[in-house]
């Protein structure tokens, strides 16, 4: 469903029958570029230097420099300790679900990418932490391991190289915290995913205590494309700080709800026209979230925007995982503001004070307003909250991801907040009232 | 040694502790809830966010606890933004606290409630009901929780985990029901329980025996050592309207104890408190004791001794230094070799505190030139003595009731103790300060000196076992032909 006008490889095989098998996969250049860098003797270095040209960005959500982060890992010559890569596989950002398309229709994209990755940072062993609910993706991904084991892809001596190296699988339990990469590390150790302060950051004291890189599906998938096809080819996609292929998810009020493929820097508008056929049923946009819940509310005068890291940060929001919400008209944004929060606050660890009541306290305020009980200083005091709670004022980063769609609501959607204060009810004529999970607490009385 | 300025003025930090230390050594004031010197700093409550600059970045907000000292670094700790971020936290912590402190047991010694009244807000902001959970959930016998006053700091789940190295609290549930527990509800085992309530730094674990005791500001605190066993933690015993010991709680030592003090210790304050004392002195006949003042039972004492000198004199190990410098000297004057009782052992001898050994202040005595006798040795000497003088806190309680009732009644049996020893053999009984009433020195196990207070007044008509020994000995000069003082 991606547009013709626009080159692209990370779906491209994903369309081809059995094409999660190993055969389809090498028929279509599947290892290709595994082989040239064993059998040609690219050094580990040459191979970070690559991806750092290649400008590739994390898809994880923060947009990280992948080369750059491949680089802090110690020497190893120096540091003798055993090191790992992890595999973000958690995906729970609400709206967001393209690293599940390509762990079901492409694993051994994913595992490809996995050990050039281990081959640059000289690792041997990777976990793949999977989401729980992903059982058909755990399952496709777990097969194609076992393929590759059998095709000397994979465990000692790959292809009759001095490389070896071997993955593991972990499947979450459903928790959202255990996608952020410190709580992910102590889940994987066993413990509560409670995310850990940083410093230390993971490449000097990661899983069990040793150097570890952390990336995402999607970042991993792209590996191989750049060593096959280099960096000059990648940096004629998207935009000069955000090159490359990104896959949108995008759900909501759209006619053609799904996953697609489109250059970084494409407008908004293109996406939701051209690749999910327009707002659902002809109606009006009323808001979008353009890269997973924690991006917060656009309204629809910017839906113009590039999806591209500079654009959306100039708007006050993130590319995040990519994953796009649209709201049409007949949407309550207090409402779907509401039902957001309540995420975040089931969610959240607990370990730091603002995150802990803070998301609870938006959550009681948002619900006191779309149920008519909202005062006007209520619309002050979630910004105030928002700011106590961010930016970089706790252990990790979920307490910035309830902030932000909050100040987005206020700042954007004020209008909407003041009209539920002062008729005292949800003014959106179809909102189905109350958020659907019953209120944790009873309402109160409160001052006019 | 590193440099850093705090607040515009250059000090040096010791770069192995966390920023908050330089702070606080160099008077900025900076609260903290989760963290605690003797635990590993998770920085999860938040409430320590000071001004950081470092090198070419930008001026950002971090927790002190958890931020190393680098040379270099400048931290202000009163800058608006510092100020605002912290008045945030502790308006989120404030958002679910019960606020029951006219009720609560740690008021007055509370860190919650000591930072809200200097940097909280008049009037707070919140008008959503607060969430409610057990407020009296019994963590076994020593520590009652109240889960509405957490802050879930996790001091509590850290100190199991670090100090006594067998972690039983946890924290369970997520996020905003997150509440401290124990594994399958199973109640609290373990000596060192009751440091928990300490370290709490607000109202959520308290002692179920010091639940609705007192009020904190109304308890006078002394400085003092605990004569449990020989590790003789340093303590400070609180003491009520001068008259009833409400509370021992461990002072820091750091080489000692610590932060900590074992339960054993900790509960042993019943014993300060005991009501049925030796008042003055009584003179035994027939075994009925005769309640007589101080001056006539050292009379009665001196016209003993005046035939009997070479009596068995035997001290107890709870014996203060300063006390066995005149015992050592009575025993001389009398020409009796000085003997000191051995420490009762038991079975709570462990990696972190507790020595087995029940008593303060062998290793001292026995430098001093007493010498240890075994209750077996020393009962088996007072069967064949003619005279015997027992002296100090305990004795007769470590040499046991039954067997010194089995004594024929043609001993002549002097007692110095807290109470009187009601067995047939003895003639007078002349009573002393316990461990709260006196003030003196202990040496410990390592040989560390620790100083006892006296926190509150002896019953009436007790004078200090040193005058009593004094008075004897000065009465006895001129028989025995030895010099007195
Ligand atoms: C609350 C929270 C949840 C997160 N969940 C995910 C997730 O499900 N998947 C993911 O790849 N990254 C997630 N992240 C981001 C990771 O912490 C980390 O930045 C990312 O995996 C790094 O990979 P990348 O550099 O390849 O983007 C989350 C972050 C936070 C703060
Ligand atoms: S910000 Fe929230 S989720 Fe993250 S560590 Fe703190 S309490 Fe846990
Ligand atoms: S005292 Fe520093 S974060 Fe709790």
């Amino acid at each position: 469903m991606t547009r013709e006008s626009h080159p692209t490889y990370l779906l491209d095989r994903t369309r081809l029958h059995d094409s999660h098998t190993l055969d389809v996969h090498r028929k279509n250049d599947g290892y290709r570029a595994l082989e040239t860098i064993l059998k040609e003797g690219h050094s580990p270095e040459q191979v970070i230097d690559l991806i750092k040209n290649s400008g590739l960005r994390g898809r994880g959500g923060a947009g990280f420099p992948t080369g750059l982060k491949w680089s802090f890992m110690p020497d190893a010559n120096k540091d003798r300790r055993a090191r790992y890569l992890v595999v973000n596989a958690d995906e729970s950002e609400p709206g967001t679900c393209k690293d599940r398309v390509l762990m079901e229709e492409d694993p051994h994209g994913l595992i490809e990418g996995i050990l050039i990755g281990c081959y640059a940072m000289r690792i041997r062993a990777a976990y793949i932490y999977v989401r729980g609910e992903y059982r058909f993706a755990y399952d496709r991904v777990a097969a194609a391991i076992e393929e590759a084991r059998r095709a000397n892809l994979l465990g000692k001596n790959i292809l009759g190289s001095t490389f070896s190296c071997e993955i593991w699988m972990h499947k979450g339990a459903g928790a959202y915290i255990c996608g952020e990469e410190t709580g992910l590390m102590e889940s994987l150790e066993g413990k509560r995913g409670h995310p850990r302060p940083k410093p230390p950051f993971p490449a000097g004291f990661g899983l069990w205590g040793q150097p570890t890189t952390v990336n995402n599906v999607e970042t991993l998938f792209n590996v191989p494309f750049i060593l096959d096809r280099g960096a000059e080819w990648y940096q004629s996609m998207g935009t000069e700080n955000s090159p490359g292929n990104i896959l949108i998810a995008i759900s909501g009020h759209v006619e053609r709800p799904g996953v697609f493929e489109v250059p970084l820097g494409i407008s908004a508008r293109e996406v939701l026209e051209d690749c999910a056929g327009g707002v659902w049923k002809g109606r009006r946009l009323k808001a979008w979230i353009p890269g997973g819940s924690s991006t917060g509310f656009l309204p629809a005068s910017e839906i113009g925007l590039a999806m591209d890291h500079e654009s959306l940060k100039n708007a006050r929001s993130m590319l995040g995982t990519g994953a796009m919400i649209i709201l049409d008209e007949t949407a309550c944004t207090v409402r779907s503001m509401e039902i957001l929060s309540r995420f975040y606050e089931h969610e959240s660890c607990g370990q730091c004070s603002q995150c802990r009541e803070g998301t609870q306290w938006l959550t009681q305020i948002l619900h006191r307003i779309e149920n008519g009980q909202g005062r006007m200083e209520d619309l002050d005091l979630l910004s105030s909250l928002a700011s106590g709670m961010a930016p970089g004022k706790t252990i990790c980063a979920l307490a910035d991801a309830a902030a932000i769609p909050t100040h987005s609501l206020v700042r954007h959607f004020r209008d909407e907040l003041e009209e539920h204060v002062r008729r005292g009810c949800c003014p959106v004529p179809s909102s189905p009232g109350p958020a659907a999970a019953p209120p944790r607490s009873p309402s109160v009385e409160v001052k006019a | 040694m590193t440099r850093i300025t705090i607040n515009g003025k250059e000090v040096e930090a010791d770069p192995k502790k966390p920023l908050i230390t330089a702070c606080h050594e160099h008077a900025a004031q900076v609260p903290m809830y989760c963290y605690h010197p003797g635990l590993t700093p998770v920085g999860s409550c938040r409430i320590c966010q000071v001004e950081l600059q470092q090198g070419e970045i930008p001026p950002r907000i971090v927790v002190a606890c958890r931020t190393p000292v680098a040379e270099g670094m400048v931290v202000n700790t009163e800058t608006p933004q510092a100020h605002d971020a912290r008045r945030q936290c502790l308006e989120f912590l404030l958002k679910n606290h019960p606020l029951d402190c006219p009720i609560c047991d740690k008021a007055g010694e509370c860190d919650l409630q000591d930072y809200s009244f200097s940097e909280g807000q008049a009037e707070g902001r919140s008008v959503e009901p607060r969430r409610k959970l057990e407020k009296r959930k019994n963590l076994g016998d020593v520590i009652v929780l109240d889960q509405e006053r957490c802050i879930l700091c996790s001091r509590c789940v850290r100190f199991f985990e670090d100090v006594t190295k067998k972690p039983q609290l946890t924290v369970s549930g997520l996020g905003s029901r997150s509440v401290i527990s124990t594994f399958m509800d199973r109640p609290l085992t373990g000596n060192y329980q009751g440091n928990v309530a300490d370290i709490c730094p607000v109202g959520a674990l308290t002692l179920s025996g010091f639940r609705f005791q007192a009020r904190v500001w109304n308890l006078d605190k002394h400085l003092s050592t605990c004569g449990e066993c020989s590790r003789g933690c340093s303590i400070t015993v609180e003491v009520l309207r001068r008259k009833e010991v409400k509370r021992l709680r461990p002072h820091f030592n750091e080489e000692v104890n610590k932060w900590w003090m074992c339960d054993h210790g900790r509960f042993s304050y019943a014993r300060l408190n005991a009501e049925d004392r030796l008042q003055g002195a009584t003179l035994h006949q027939d075994g009925v004791p005769h309640p007589v003042d101080r001056e006539t039972g050292i009379a009665a004492v001196v016209d003993m001794l005046r035939v009997h000198s070479g009596a068995y004199i035997l001290i107890s190990p709870w014996m203060t230094v300063e006390e066995g410098e005149q015992a050592l000297a009575f025993c001389h004057a009398l020409a009796s070799p000085p003997r000191l009782l051995a420490p009762p052992t038991n079975d709570l001898k462990d990696d972190l505190l507790h020595t087995g050994e029940a008593a303060p202040n062998r290793r001292g005595l026995e430098g001093q030139g007493f010498q240890t006798q075994s209750r077996d040795d020393a009962l088996s000497a007072l069967a064949a003595a003619e005279c015997a003088v027992l002296i100090g806190e305990r004795i007769t309680e470590i040499l046991g009731v039954e067997a010194l009732a089995e004594l024929s009644n043609s001993i002549r049996l002097i007692i110095f103790d807290t109470h009187a020893l009601q067995v047939s053999a003895t003639n007078v009984c002349i009573g002393i300060p316990n461990a709260a009433e006196r003030t003196g020195t202990w040496i410990n196990v390592d040989g560390h000196a620790g100083r006892i207070a006296a926190a509150k007044p002896a019953p009436p008509g007790v004078a200090s076992l040193t005058r009593s020994l004094e008075e004897i000995r000065a009465a006895l000069a001129p028989v025995a032909g030895e010099v007195g003082s």
